[in-house]
């Protein structure tokens, strides 16, 4: 575990160019303890970030330390992280066991110990039963929490996960959110990206928000999501007769307006989210109409992210 | 487990950085031996090796033929005699007309060009063209095949000569019982020639003919063999043949031109005839030998030739197909991508993820790559070794020599390895796109920089690795079997077919020593510095590096 005098991660105004392309911008974060999500879309700088912690990058400006040692520097830190990084590439013709505990001898294991621990986290991530396989033969899910094993098997600190969940199926996703939960549960510090809204708020309620290499939130999710709820919100519902339920939705209070954007579709317009939900059972109810589905289009990074730089959702 | 100072073994720093090293050296091994390519140049390096072996067996189930070093046992001209025979004769061994007792042509009168000419007589009649109608003609009286060989001529053909059928230059064939047609043909003969239209031809007579009877050309092979005492006081070289003493021989004619030189019997000018000098250093090493011309200059192979090539087989695949092929080509198919390939699939980011330093991560990949490539060459090696020892020449069944000679060859094929696979893996890492290219230019440059040592350059190819690669053969060679300099010496001395001159030469970076031990030290300690720079700059270069 990380001690107070020395948080796990610090980046002080750091900044990140290639060329004339920016890929941080002044960035300054303290993280220790429990899972950051790190949250934003394809470009916004989380893969930036995570290579100039892991030492891959070096800052154009600022200063990045882990648990207070420059990464570009020295490789010491590295004991106390594990890193899952973007690639997709593995060695397709290792088996799951002979990946972990061969990247487990690394750290200076003998032979013995990167064996029993390799089982051990390939357990935990729920490919015990195939680590005898080769990896050529895991599917999506399978190979991402091999790579999570093989940053989890010297029981580091802190926890890097690049986008962990990218191109898993639902299964695959549930589960590893669960092992991420649980790596936070264990007093962990855990840092993960993704730029699907949905897929953090089910991880963790702390959050980065990165745009275009800058900072543009930090804090509880819950807290910036109620700020949002209470800005312009769509919800999409599709029903047989759009205009005959929105004489029922007009009345009512959270509602200001409704639009008829495509057919079969009714848009709801509100200012206060949360009321709208709760008044929408009740009125559905009410108009006897055969709804087929609800939406909420805004309730994505895209609209969060439009809210936060302050253009419109 | 515990260590000498009774540490536990698991806790020492040396035992961590131990298993880092052994995990991504095996890493690397595995990696290799999953590749198709591995195999392939594997594979290939295995057939070349095996052809040479198979090229090497069947010399040895040949036997040898005796080497006619002199050259003087052919027979140039076609006249009948062995060159030596006519040399003892004083007659020309590259003129038809002139060999033992063939006597002297004097020629009477020729035929014009242009017309028709006739003429009747006794005469010998020189390259003549037309009919012959004779009394008496002389049969091949000298043998060989310049006269004309008339107890085998066919019947002429219908027709014109030159407008029906053609003879060959020099033959003729039957017009009747007594008459002949020839072209450009020599022949003795009493009768009338007719020219055919148009050309000419002499006539005249032999004087001083006598008979000689033709040597067999084994009497010219290895005919003068080295006859050398052991002791540089006494005489040495004796003149077995004649042909440097020149005893009972005719006379010399006087040199028609400035270039022509009179047989000197005493070419070294050490004031004794028909010698050979040799000259030994204090510790008894031949260190030059000067023969007379003429003198042991066709020595049989028993002694020599055979070892000779044998030496120059193992040398000369040693510098060959193991430095020059093996050591460029392995290398350039197993080391240039030994980084390079781990960053362009990105798979460098788990083993970048560990406590492991970015430098030793290099010397860990090349150590696993010279442990595949160097295995091989090893293995390799002794399975030559083990071939060559027991086929080689000699007494005993097993030539343990060639085994240590083999082994030299692949501990400095191991060193040139290690340097290729520093300076390709490093441009590997400079350039992933042009790295190849330039690696392939450097490969080029090397062989030739190999090529120029192997004729003899001494500073020209310092500045690669090559050559200090060759030079540790030669040393190593010149260690293991020290009269490989003293059989260099004779073959060129007495101008032996030589593969141990083609293949092998003196080391010459002895620091003044002339001590094979100094050379050898000295290009091992080049080699290995080339790795380590190389080394030293793939890790500056690749700690400096953003991965993306």
């Amino acid at each position: 575990m990380s001690t107070k005098a020395t948080p796990a991660v610090v980046i002080d105004k750091c900044s990140k160019w290639y060329g004339q392309v920016i890929g941080l911008n002044e960035v300054s974060l303290a993280i220790d303890g429990g899972v950051t999500g790190i949250l934003g879309p394809n470009g916004a700088g989380k893969s930036t970030l995570f290579k100039l912690l892991m030492g891959r990058l070096k800052p154009s400006s600022g200063n990045v330390r882990l648990f207070g040692v420059d990464p570009w520097e020295s490789t010491a830190p590295y004991r106390r992280v594990g890193y899952v990084a973007e690639t997709e590439k593995l060695y397709d013709w290792m088996t799951g066991h002979d990946f972990v505990s061969t990247l487990a001898r690394l750290h200076g294991m003998t032979r013995e110990e990167a064996s029993d621990r390799a089982s051990h986290v390939l357990e935990f991530v729920g490919l015990a039963d195939v680590q005898n396989k080769e990896i050529g033969k895991y599917s999506k899910g399978m190979r991402q929490r091999v790579k999570i094993a093989h940053a989890l098997v010297h029981d580091p600190d802190l926890i890097i996960l690049d986008e962990p969940l990218h191109g898993c199926d639902p299964i695959a996703r549930t589960s590893i959110m669960s092992v991420i939960r649980d790596l936070g549960t264990q007093g962990k510090t855990v840092l993960v990206s993704s730029h699907i809204l949905d897929e953090i708020e089910r991880i963790t309620e702390q959050i980065v928000i990165l745009h275009n290499g800058r900072l543009l939130a930090l804090g509880n999710l819950h807290a910036i999501r109620d700020l949002l709820d209470k800005h312009p919100h769509r919800i999409l519902i599709r029903t047989e007769n759009p205009r005959k339920l929105a004489e029922y939705f007009v009345p009512e209070d959270p509602v200001y307006g409704v639009r008829f954007a495509e057919e079969g579709a009714l848009e709801v317009l509100t200012n206060d989210l949360s009321a709208a939900h709760s008044v929408l059972p009740r009125v559905i109810v009410e108009s006897g109409l055969k709804i087929t589905s609800i939406e909420n289009p805004d309730d994505n990074l895209e609209a969060l992210l439009g809210y936060l730089v302050g253009g419109t959702s | 487990m515990m260590d000498r100072q009774g540490r536990g073994l698991s806790e020492t720093v040396w035992t961590r950085l131990d298993r880092k090293a052994g995990a991504i050296t095996e890493l690397t091994i595995r990696q290799l031996r999953n590749r198709l390519s591995t195999w392939v140049v594997l594979a290939v390096s295995f057939l070349l090796l095996v052809c040479l072996l198979a090229l090497f067996i069947g010399g040895v189930r040949d036997g040898w033929e005796p080497i006619d070093n002199d050259n003087d046992s052919h027979d140039w001209d076609g006249d009948g005699y062995p060159a030596g025979q006519e040399y003892k004769y004083g007659s020309d061994a590259n003129d038809p007309f002139s060999f033992p007792g063939s006597g002297d042509f004097v020629q009477e009168d020729y035929f014009e060009w242009g017309g028709v000419g006739q003429h009747s007589g006794n005469h010998t009649w020189r390259y003549v063209t037309g009919t012959f109608t004779y009394n008496w003609i002389e049969n091949n009286p000298i043998g060989g095949d310049v006269f004309l060989d008339v107890s085998n001529l066919d019947d002429c053909p219908e027709g014109e000569m030159f407008d029906d059928f053609w003879l060959d230059w020099g033959s003729g064939c039957s017009l009747s019982e007594n008459s002949i047609l020839v072209h450009e043909a020599s022949f003795t003969g009493n009768g009338t020639f007719r020219t055919q239209e148009g050309w000419g031809g002499v006539w005249g007579y032999m004087e001083d003919v006598f008979y000689v009877e033709p040597e067999p050309a084994s009497n010219y092979i290895d005919e003068d063999d080295i006859d050398w005492t052991g002791d540089p006081n006494k005489i040495n070289g004796f003149d077995d043949d004649g042909d440097c003493l020149r005893i009972g021989w005719p006379g010399e004619p006087e040199p028609q031109w400035w270039w022509e030189n009179r047989h000197d019997p005493d070419g070294n000018g050490n004031g004794i005839d028909c010698d050979v000098q040799w000259i030994l250093d204090s510790n008894g090493n031949v260190v030059g030998i000067y023969p007379d011309n003429n003198v042991d200059e066709d020595p049989s192979e028993e002694n020599l030739a055979y070892e000779d090539a044998h030496r120059a087989f193992i040398i000369g695949t040693g510098k060959i197909a193991f430095v020059m092929i093996l050591g460029i080509f392995l290398p350039l198919f197993l080391a240039l991508g030994l980084v390079r390939d781990e960053t362009e699939n990105g798979t460098l980011h788990y083993l970048l993820s560990k406590p492991i330093h970015r430098g030793e991560f290099i010397t860990y990949r090349i150590l696993g790559y010279l442990i595949v490539a160097g295995g091989f060459v090893l293995i390799m090696s002794l399975f030559m070794g083990l071939v060559t020892a027991s086929l080689g020449p000699g007494d005993s069944i097993f030539r343990l020599k060639d085994v240590i000679v083999w082994l030299g060859i692949a501990f400095a094929t191991i060193l040139a390895l290690a340097a290729y696979g520093a300076i390709f893996n490093t441009l590997g890492l400079l350039s992933a796109r042009y790295g190849v290219y330039i690696a392939l230019v450097i490969g080029v440059y090397e062989f030739v920089m190999a090529v120029l040592t192997l004729g003899g350059a001494e500073f020209i190819p310092v500045l690669s690795v090559s050559h200090w690669t060759l030079q540790l053969i030669d040393s190593i060679v010149l260690i293991v079997w020290p009269n490989t300099i003293e059989m260099h010496l004779i073959a060129t001395a007495f101008q032996l077919p030589s593969g141990i001159t083609a293949f092998w030469n003196p080391p010459v970076h002895t620091l003044g020593t002339e001590s094979p031990f100094v050379s050898g030290l000295l290009s091992v300690i080049v080699l290995m510095m080339i790795t380590s720079l190389m080394i030293l700059f793939g890790q500056r270069q690749f700690k400096r590096r953003e991965i993306m």
